[in-house]
Formats: C-alpha cells, structure tokens, sequence
C-alpha cells in the first residue's frame, strides 16, 4: 500500500470512528427511540408494584375477580397471580404497609394462591 | 484545491459510513431497552385503566396524596376523561352513594366534573330505611339501589373516610344556582325549616300514552320553581322499596327521577330520610287514549309534582 493511500485509510477510520460515536451518541442519548403505547409490563418497577397494590385495592370496590385477574395478565399472561403474590411476600419481608399486604392477601385468597406467610393477614391478624 | 478536498473526502466518507452504523446500532439492532417506563407512556386504554384504579384505590383507602401521586404525570384530560367516565358509569349502576361520594371528592379536588358529581356532591350521609319510622311500609326486600357501606371488615384495613371537600363544594354550589344543599348544607344557622321538611304534593297528574310503560315520574321543584337535583326519593310498596336521586336524568330536568311501577300495587312516595309519606295508595290503573279515532286502553303512569310550602 502506498504511502498516500495509507493516509487515506487512516483518514476515514478516524472520520468512521467519529461518526460511530457520534452516531451512538445520537441513538442512545440525545435522540433514542421514544416508545409510547407501552403495556404495564414494561413499567418501571415501583410502577409496576404500585399497579399491582392498585388491582388488589380496586377488587376491594369492584369485587370482579374476572377483571382482577383480566389486569394481572398484562403483567404475567400465564400466571396471573403470581406478581399478587411475589409482592406481597416481598412487601412481608421488608415490612411494607400491612393495609396493602391484607388487600394483596385479599385478591391472593380471591384467586386461589394464599400463601402461609399471607393467611395471618388475611385473618386480620398479621 | 483538488488535495485538500481529497484529504477531506476520506475523514468525510468515514464519519458518514460511522454515523450510519451507528445509528442503524442504536436504533435498530440495540435501541433503548423497553423496561422501566411510567404511566404517562402507556397505551390508552392502559393509561385509563391506570386512572381507574387510582380512583377506587382512593375509594378503598381514602389516601388523597397517594392517589394524586399516582396521577401526577399524567395529562389532565386524560385524567379527567377517564374520572367523569368512571362515575358516570358508578352513577348509572347504582352504586353504593358512598363509593359515589368518595369518586366525586377525588373528583372534586382534581377539578373535574360532570353533572353527575352534582347529585353526589351535596347528598346527605346515606341513610338506611328505618322501618321502625313506618313499621306498615317495612321494605321487607332489600331494595336494588339502598346504599350500603362497602369498607372492607378487617380492623387492619382504614375505612374510608368520605369528607367533603369546603373548596369544591363551594366552587360546584356556586355553579348549580337551584341546588337545595346550599341552603341545607352549610353550617351556618338558618332559623328556616329545611327545604325537604316543607316539601308537599303540588300537583298530581294521570299521564295516558299508548304503549307507554306505566311509571310514577317525579319532579321535586324550589320555591322558585326550578327543578332540585340530588334529592333522595323513596318509593315504598308493601314488601318492597326504591330510592332515585332527582337529576340522574337531566334529560328530562334537574329535578326529575322516576320509577317503574307495576299495576295493582299500593304506592306510597316519601323524600329524603324514608319516613312520612308525601303521597300514598298511589295506583297505576288503565285509562283511555284516543288514537286515530280509536279509543284505547293503556297503563297510565303518574306524575307528581313536589314543591316547598
């Protein structure tokens, strides 16, 4: 390879490696693929837990099990029960508020998946 | 000239190549993850069921920070939108007045409304028929629209606290100028007998239309004339009762509400707390109606009208 078209090479590696990075830069930061339309899955996961706590909470009202477990789906299609019940054995280990571990309860009981670290709440005596 | 483009022309060619797969990169093949989004980005059917459930969750637990919490963020017409929809629909079901009242104060303090808050807004604390007040009249049935408390059991769990909102109240009183509460729910002394006290039978009329369904309508007026929303009806049979709330349907005014009555049945019509009967033995019985030269006979309905003394 000549002298010249070294230079050249060289020249546009450098001008690819900016390019790369800007285009990184681009694409990650400063104009990234905004998502909109997002399902509850996706959400962040305090979100997420709080969406959870609120099913529970609204089953209180609506006492529509069908719909209770129609809404846990967006989170777990094959089991829904399954985040009632993960949250509100992680809520019992961190001490979270008994009023939302009895509403989990609750909705755990309601679909069948009580636990027996659950079952005191759901007696009122937790 | 022509060397200093040609130094140019590789650097150029380079960055235009780089930014090219860097963006097909971060774009394409390994864009920004999709986890931890936040309400505002769901889709809207999941942003209105995320509304929702803050709505009844505050209905459940009354926590008014909570539940602004969980819709902050959130555009206000959304919000609002799926709130008024939310009520309209509880109001149509008949859902329990408490669970009614609690939305409205939500509502109320996110400066949403709907006509349908107006009636909730002011009604008194629900009342449970008192059968000792008319032992005859005892529904023995449990009537379909009698508002019953739906706090959860558990001591562990808050029972709602339905409060009313001074700001909201006022602002909504001053935009209803008929509203009978606003000379019986406030608290300042009034030496005047409450409106609903001096209630009497006005008028009382026998509607025929051919092929109408028999109904006792209502229409609770002011002393100006005008049509009160948000007063409780009672209709008492024996063995049964109904309640409404006047303005339910401002199609027909705000001080209308009616029932669906059968034949043969003694009715009696009371307002407010169920006690005294304003009207009673109060019958659908056919009448005659002329149509097309031809007389014939329908089930006539009753319509009542109630205005303060």
């Amino acid at each position: 390879m000549s002298k010249r078209a070294r230079k050249w090479v060289i020249r546009a590696a450098v001008g690819g490696a900016a390019g790369l990075a800007l285009g990184f830069a681009i694409g990650w930061w400063l104009w990234p693929v905004q998502y909109t339309n997002t399902a509850p899955d996706v959400l962040r996961r305090d979100y997420r837990d709080d969406y959870v706590v609120m099913v529970a909470t609204a089953y209180e009202v609506e006492k529509d099990l069908d719909q209770a477990r129609q809404r846990l789906r967006l989170l777990d299609p094959q089991e829904p029960a399954a985040p009632v019940v993960e949250l509100a054995n992680r809520l019992v280990e961190v001490g979270g508020a008994a009023e939302d571990v009895t509403r989990l309860a609750r909705l755990a009981w309601a679909l069948g998946t009580l636990t027996p670290t659950l079952t005191p709440y759901l007696e009122g005596q937790p | 000239m022509s060397g200093f483009s040609a130094r140019l022309a590789a650097p150029i060619l380079g960055l235009a190549i780089g930014l090219a797969l860097g963006l097909v990169y971060t774009w394409v093949i390994a864009p920004v993850e999709l986890v931890n989004t936040y309400p505002a980005l769901l889709r809207t059917d999941y942003r209105q069921a995320w509304i929702r459930l803050a709505a009844l969750s505050y209905v459940t637990d009354g926590n008014l920070k909570r539940a602004r919490a969980r819709l902050d963020g959130l555009k206000r017409e959304d919000v609002a939108s799926a709130i008024q929809a939310l009520i309209e629909e509880y109001a149509a079901a008949g859902r329990p007045a408490d669970t009614l009242r609690s939305l409205t104060t939500l509502a109320g303090t996110l400066n949403v409304h709907t006509p349908a808050m107006l009636v909730y807004l002011y009604t008194p604390e629900p009342r449970q028929p008192t059968p000792a007040r008319t032992p005859s009249r005892t529904p023995a049935s449990t009537p379909t629209h009698t508002p019953a408390p739906h706090a959860p059991p558990s001591p562990t769990v808050p029972a709602p606290q339905p409060t009313h909102t001074p700001g909201p109240v006022a602002d909504a009183v001053s935009q209803s100028p008929t509203s009978v509460f606003a000379s019986t729910g406030t608290p300042a002394p009034t030496p005047t007998v409450p409106l609903l006290s001096r209630l009497y039978l006005a008028e009382q009329g026998l509607v025929c239309q051919p092929e109408q369904t028999a109904r006792i309508e209502v229409v609770v007026r002011d002393e100006h004339g005008a049509g009160l929303p948000g007063v409780e009806v009672w209709l008492t049979w024996p063995g049964g009762a109904d309640r409404a709330v006047s303005g339910l349907k401002p199609q027909h005014g705000t001080g209308y509400v009616d029932f669906d009555a059968e034949p043969g049945v003694s009715y009696a019509l009371s307002v407010g707390e169920l006690g005294l009967p304003l009207v009673t033995d109060l019958r659908i019985e056919p009448c005659s109606v002329q149509e097309d030269d031809r007389e014939e006979t329908a089930l006539g309905s009753w319509r009542i009208v109630l205005e303060p003394r």
